[in-house]
């Protein structure tokens, strides 16, 4: 019997559903039960508090990737690292922490060279995010927040209905579902920053740079599943609906009347010149009829990382991927 | 959402607001011949600045004319047929060449759908943004224009990107990371007021559609090669991107086919896989107008004044089309 919650996301993806039959034509609104709340009261800030947020997301990104890829965080020693991968710097502004992972290893047992592959390019990439991020910012970058790997990806996967338990890390399909749940929300993430940035010159070109890269990783996670579950045979599709889902939902958390702004893998109709109604795979996550990637504000993303926790003014969001919350301004 | 609608921005453009000036750094690097085939992908941008007063609506023209170009592509290897003429404005241009792809999964039919859609769409986005501003669709060539990227790019004297999934790929290929570097460059030089109307937020958001896209090609190509290592396509794939480098200031990143064997329990692969094109530090490049039209023009010629060529034979309409360097 469907519970509250999963009967909501159940609402959330038929809505999906028929938005995408309708080409997009309207967008559906959903009522949702959560409690209405303010949320984030941040009005003034600096470039690098934009980053600093960003920053809290590459280090959350960056352990996922190092950990499956080698089996170890990004600040330890691990002689598998290959060109362009290392030990990173962790220390910084506001409270440092660790990372909480399984007891047994985290290295994923990779039984393909392709999804290996993808994750050892993914982690060396967004290595070099926080690198360059903690660069940029100097002596002001945050310190990297406690974050949990475990516990986190079991409550998303109970609240998304997958099951009361989920480990990415133990097999090449699971590590997908787990890179999908961050890339798609790195692109929101940075696409809502990008307006907010004053330093055109050096900054907001970086931005622009590391979204187009979240992207090229979202587009590449979306492809592999697909091409791995190209009929939904798998319930690989219907993990990325479901998370999709789960993501609008826990971004507005704090509304009660949401607009859909995430879609997963599958099929939907369109028009194209001339009139003709065909299937098309959505391997892009994007608005249904400008076909222009979604936007999240730093609330949406906090409520995504912390399940929904920065609905209540002034109170730091915590809990999920950061039970401590993050460091910096936006919290 | 926070898309901003159609409407507004086209109402700021007529309102005039987004005048002002900005500079577009424009590739000095020579672009060499075309005949010098293969480039070196490390060659570095050395770019002049050049002070030039566009407006966004400039800009936004200048990304139309390639949306044209892509939706014409694609959705001519979709179904046969192009853009509707409400699509492509009064006055268009002709559009030469183009096919439908057949023999597909219905699976790849299906992705090839979608990015037909999306750049359409793509299409009537910045129509709607522009309002009576649009610039109508250049006349595009989809078949010389290959054929002579080919024999430029060393791939032979020909290349039909119709004749099945793989050599559309490949032609997609042309495209696709072009769009991620035209956007990214594009991004820093909309206006304060565009950024208010949320024009910014629109082009990085189509930004990031180009890259889902480039994303998919990079994937497919990768992904075959794994599979069969008699795989030709991207091996072509890495001349398109050398020759790019050529014409486009570098700005590439090559296809990697990754090596190692399987599973991979205390091991990783001996060479991976470069799904994302990105600088050294995992940052998408950013191209200049200038090194855009080197590349979509085919580059007849380094410098500044080249004007048309390649896939747009009379060029590109609206104030951005000849080369300052």
């Amino acid at each position: 019997m469907a519970t509250q919650e999963t009967q909501v996301l159940d609402n959330i993806i038929a809505s999906r559903r028929a938005l995408l039959v309708g080409g997009g034509a309207a967008l559906a609104a959903l009522a949702l039960t959560k409690p209405a709340a303010a949320a984030s009261t941040v009005t003034a800030y600096t470039d690098n508090d934009i980053l600093n947020f960003a920053l809290n997301l590459e280090y959350l990104e960056a352990n996922f990737y190092y950990l499956a890829a080698f089996g170890t965080n990004i600040y330890t020693t691990n002689s598998l690292y290959p060109t362009g991968a290392g030990v990173m710097g962790i220390s910084g502004v506001g409270t440092q922490g660790t990372v909480v992972t399984k007891p047994t290893t985290c290295k994923v047992p990779f039984t393909t060279l392709q999804v290996a592959s993808y994750c050892v390019e993914t982690a060396i990439e967004e290595g070099k995010h926080v690198a360059f991020l903690r660069s940029a910012l100097g002596s002001a970058a945050v310190a990297q927040p406690q974050i949990d790997l475990v516990t986190s990806f079991n409550a998303l996967a109970s609240l998304a209905g997958i099951g009361a338990a989920f480990d990415p890390f133990a097999s090449d399909a699971n590590f997908l579902i787990g890179a999908y749940i961050f890339e798609d929300v790195g692109v929101t993430a940075y696409k809502g920053a990008a307006p907010l940035i004053t330093n055109k010159t050096t900054i907001l070109p970086a931005a622009a740079g590391i979204l187009a890269v979240e992207a090229y990783h979202a587009g590449l996670v979306r492809t592999t599943i697909n091409a791995l579950d190209p009929t939904g045979a798998l319930g690989l599709l219907g993990y990325t609906q479901k998370i999709s889902a789960v993501r609008t939902g826990a971004a507005q958390a704090a509304t009660t009347t949401k607009v859909v702004d995430d879609f997963g893998l599958q099929n939907q109709t369109v028009s194209l010149s001339g009139g003709s109604n065909v299937t098309a795979t959505t391997i892009v996550d994007a608005d249904p009829t400008n076909v222009i990637a979604f936007s999240r504000t730093t609330t949406q993303v906090l409520n995504i990382v912390t399940g929904g926790n920065a609905v209540t003014t002034g109170a730091a969001a915590k809990g999920v991927f950061f039970p401590n919350g993050l460091n910096g301004l936006f919290i | 959402m926070n898309i901003p609608s159609a409407d507004k921005i086209s109402e700021l453009y007529q309102k005039g607001v987004s005048r002002r000036n900005f500079l577009v750094g424009a590739g000095a690097t020579g672009a060499a011949s075309v005949l010098a085939g293969c480039g070196d992908n490390s060659m570095a941008a050395s770019p002049t600045v050049i002070a030039t007063a566009y407006t966004d609506a400039d800009i936004l023209n200048f990304a139309l004319n390639l949306e044209y170009l892509e939706a014409e592509f694609y959705l001519r290897c979709a179904t046969g047929s192009g853009l509707s003429a409400a699509d492509a404005g009064t006055g268009a241009g002709t559009v030469t060449g183009g096919a439908q792809v057949t023999g597909l999964t219905s699976a790849q039919q299906n992705i090839l759908n979608e990015i037909a859609y999306d750049e359409q769409q793509h299409v009537r986005f910045l129509r709607s943004a522009l309002g009576a501003s649009a610039v109508a669709r250049p006349n595009i060539d989809l078949s010389n224009s290959f054929n002579a990227l080919a024999s430029a790019a060393g791939i032979g004297s020909t290349f039909n990107p119709y004749a099945n999934f793989d050599a559309f790929i490949v032609g997609a290929f042309v495209f696709e990371d072009v769009g991620v570097t035209a956007y990214a460059g594009a991004a820093p030089l909309i206006s304060a007021a565009g950024v208010t109307s949320g024009l910014l937020a629109a082009a990085a958001g189509i930004m990031a559609v180009e890259a889902y896209h480039a994303a998919y090609v990079r994937t497919y190509l990768t992904a075959q090669a794994i599979a069969s290592s008699s795989y030709a396509y991207l091996g072509y794939a890495n001349k398109v991107s050398a020759l790019r480098a050529t014409l486009g200031g570098g700005n590439e990143t090559t296809l990697t086919v990754p090596t190692g064997t399987a599973p991979f329990i205390t091991t990783i692969p001996t060479a991976s896989a470069i799904v994302a094109a990105t600088t050294t530090n995992a940052i998408a490049f950013a191209r200049t107008t200038d090194q855009v039209m080197h590349i979509v023009y085919g580059s007849a010629g380094a410098g500044a004044g080249v004007k048309s060529g390649a896939f747009f034979p009379n060029g590109l309409n609206g104030k951005i089309t000849a080369t300052l360097s």
